[in-house]
């Protein structure tokens, strides 16, 4: 009897907890950007904590966050009002189930962001964010290996491959570190960085004779990687703990190294191919879903964070740069100065050869993205022959964008309809 | 033949025993307590530290990980969430498994076997699957963002354990002391809480903390489902995937020790059940 009345104790005990849930009417900020716990904090903390009736900010993985706002959509009605999250996110929805923005008179300095933002409507679907880059980054021990007459900010991909080999020949150990783990952005170095580099294409060239030099170049590199690499998600561990010396990463994938050891490491561009210095800028934006219970307020906060200084509390918060025109102040983080050194030395190479994040392929953003990572695994991991590989993956590549009837983006030359693989 | 094989020392063997016996027990305490040990040192160690090698078997007792996520907003109250969630579905899971467990040892009716099968199916069917269904279902009947809710749903996959846990106890208690309890006066409820009850005690908690575990180790509904009222998985473990090495250890942690803290409380319940296994 005592168990019985412990239990319905405990139970209505309970039930007096849960009924006293407080109603609050923050912003709810639904996004998949700055989600490590310390970006996180620093979002509350100081970007958000500016804007009046307060922000309710939830970062979320890709999966919990699409899944909600479905339901949402599905069910007519919601409790998010601004969304957060990369280009490839907002891509893979339904613009119609997104707010149109165009009213807004917010945008971002770069025409091409704000075409990406429309979604393929002739409305801005989402409006542009933040930025960043991929870039190189590498432990200042290692620079004393530099081949001879290389320039750290002019590198090519051979001067890359011979520096790895002269710090494995000195070290005794292969110390290049590359993103191959579950959660790291191989796909992009691919499709933004070496594609670009060798090919002058993604798609176009995806089976050209040049990428087989590609790749085989990249097996070149790979041979002096460290092999654990296929356990590497954030370079940044990799460079503090010593296991890679030259790493290739995404600028907030490398925050932290510099931020706790500013004196040891240097980040320096993208390395050039025989068809210019390929990289990729990477995109968000803010968006509003047509379930938005407070319109006016979602409207207000994307206003907010499209101001100079939240972009530039954003930009410190984050390691992303600001989209719209700021002047930026003089003291940033090391992580921000190092950088931002990187991508603005990138950008302006005469040589640069941007390529613009996949754009118009909707859902199936993953299957593409796939498309790489499996001809990764087969050609590097595998061992398989480059040209049987990349005759096989073409087929599927053509599939998606043959399905998707997304035309080609640069590198590649422009098509009508479908991007074609040739 | 047989004079070579005799020749073993009885006492021998018996120490020979006696230390693998030791070793065996040692392996199995290091193979849970080591990883913890490690948690705790890295918990408390400088972000440095943390990143460095060989690794320290001391602690530094640098409590900067830890502070950090005391400033870090809305900790407490999904703890106080994860505690709610956690004992709604132990409560639910029990008082529905139980039964079921009870009625699949004493009666026979049709289809009881497939019963059986039928019940593990609730764990058969992904959650990212289910989620978003159950998310619109939730929207339209304002179950959605509440303790109850996301109960209902760990609840769920709770109850094989429950059922299957508490079948087999109730399956080890003569049917005899029931009937005995009945020609003393009891009445059937009354023999089963003077009687079976106090026996299969040890077996309810055991399910208890499966259901206690299961709910508080669950991440993908609860990051659906709850969004004000997020219960600590859901807002850490999201957030801890990118996060610097050390605040992974030191949220690590925090996730950790209620849960043992929990299974420490209940323990010498458990322990009881072995105790009914060797009789």
């Amino acid at each position: 009897m005592t168990l019985i009345s412990k239990l319905s104790g405990a139970v209505s005990g309970l039930a007096i907890l849960c009924a006293a849930t407080a109603a609050q009417a923050e912003v709810l900020f639904w996004s998949t950007q700055a989600r490590p716990v310390e970006e996180a904090q620093a979002m509350r903390d100081t970007v958000l904590s500016g804007f009046d009736g307060g922000v309710d900010y939830q970062p979320n993985e890709d999966g919990p966050w699409l899944t909600r706002i479905k339901a949402e959509l599905e069910a007519g009605q919601g409790s998010i009002e601004v969304m957060g999250a990369l280009h490839g996110n907002f891509s893979a929805m339904n613009p119609d189930d997104l707010q149109d923005l165009g009213d807004l008179g917010l945008s971002s300095v770069s025409d091409t962001f704000n075409s990406l933002a429309m979604l393929g409507t002739d409305q801005m679907q989402y409006i542009p964010w933040m930025q960043a880059s991929y870039i190189m980054a590498a432990n200042k021990e290692a620079l004393q290996y530099l081949p001879e007459g290389a320039d750290i900010n002019a590198l090519t991909y051979d001067q890359l491959i011979a520096w790895t080999a002269n710090v494995e020949e000195a070290t005794g150990e292969k110390k290049f570190g590359f993103p191959a783990g579950p959660k790291g952005l191989k796909h992009r170095f691919f499709q933004g960085y070496l594609y670009p580099s060798y090919t002058d294409g993604v798609v176009r060239t995806f089976a050209s004779p040049e990428a087989v030099t590609a790749w085989e170049k990249f097996s070149e590199l790979w041979s002096h990687t460290n092999p654990a690499s296929t356990n590497f998600s954030f370079m940044q561990e990799q460079l503090l703990s010593g296991d890679a010396w030259i790493v290739f990463d995404h600028t907030s994938r490398l925050a932290q190294a510099f931020n706790e050891r500013p004196d040891d490491f240097v980040a320096f561009p993208a390395p050039a191919g025989p068809t210019g210095r390929g990289f990729m800028p990477v995109l968000a934006g803010l968006a509003i879903p047509r379930t938005a219970p407070d319109m006016d307020a979602a409207k207000a906060l994307v206003g907010y964070m499209m101001q100079p200084e939240t972009q530039i509390a954003t930009l410190r918060a984050t390691n992303f740069f600001p989209v719209v025109d700021v002047e930026l102040p003089d003291d940033l983080p090391p992580s921000v100065r190092a950088a931002g050194d990187a991508v603005a030395k990138m950008s302006a190479a005469p040589d640069a050869n941007p390529g613009l994040l996949p754009a118009g392929l909707g859902d199936r953003g993953g299957d593409f993205d796939r498309v790489f990572v499996d001809t990764f695994e087969r050609i590097i991991l595998a061992g398989q022959p480059i040209d049987a590989v990349l005759e096989d993956q073409k087929k599927t590549l053509a599939r998606i964008m043959e399905e998707t009837g997304a035309p080609c983006w640069a590198p590649d030359a422009a098509s009508e309809g479908p991007c074609p693989v040739e | 033949m047989t004079a070579v094989t005799t020749d073993a020392n009885p006492q021998d063997a018996r120490k020979a025993g006696r230390i693998v016996y030791l070793a065996a027990v040692v392996l199995l305490c290091a193979w849970v307590l080591v990883p913890l040990y490690f948690l705790l040192i890295n918990t408390l160690s400088s972000p440095e530290a943390v990143n460095s090698f060989p690794k320290s078997f001391f602690p530094a007792f640098d409590l900067g990980s830890l502070t950090f996520f005391a400033n870090f907003g809305g900790m407490l109250s999904a703890l106080k969430n994860s505690i709610i969630v956690a004992a709604l579905t132990m409560v639910l899971s029990i008082l529905i498994g139980a039964p079921a467990g009870y009625a699949l040892s004493r009666f026979d009716f049709r289809g009881k076997e497939l019963f059986r099968l039928l019940i593990l199916l609730t764990r058969a069917f992904p959650l990212p699957l289910l989620a978003l269904p159950l998310a619109v279902l939730f929207i339209r009947t304002g179950l959605d963002d509440t303790a109850l809710g996301l109960a209902l749903v760990h609840t769920t996959l709770a109850i094989p354990f429950a059922v299957l846990i508490t079948f087999s106890l109730f399956s080890g208690i003569p049917i005899e002391l029931e009937e005995a309890a009945w020609t003393l006066g009891c009445t059937r409820l009354t023999a089963f809480t003077k009687v079976v009850l106090p026996l299969i005690l040890p077996g309810i908690t055991a399910s208890a903390i499966f259901a206690f575990v299961i709910s508080w180790n669950e991440v993908f509904a609860a990051a659906v489902l709850t969004i004000e009222n997020r219960t600590l998985t859901a807002f850490l473990l999201q957030t801890l995937g990118e996060a610097p090495l050390h605040l992974k250890f030191a949220g690590g942690f925090i996730l950790v020790v209620p849960a043992l803290i929990f299974i420490f409380a209940v323990r010498k319940y458990l322990f009881a059940m072995w105790g009914i296994a060797n009789r």
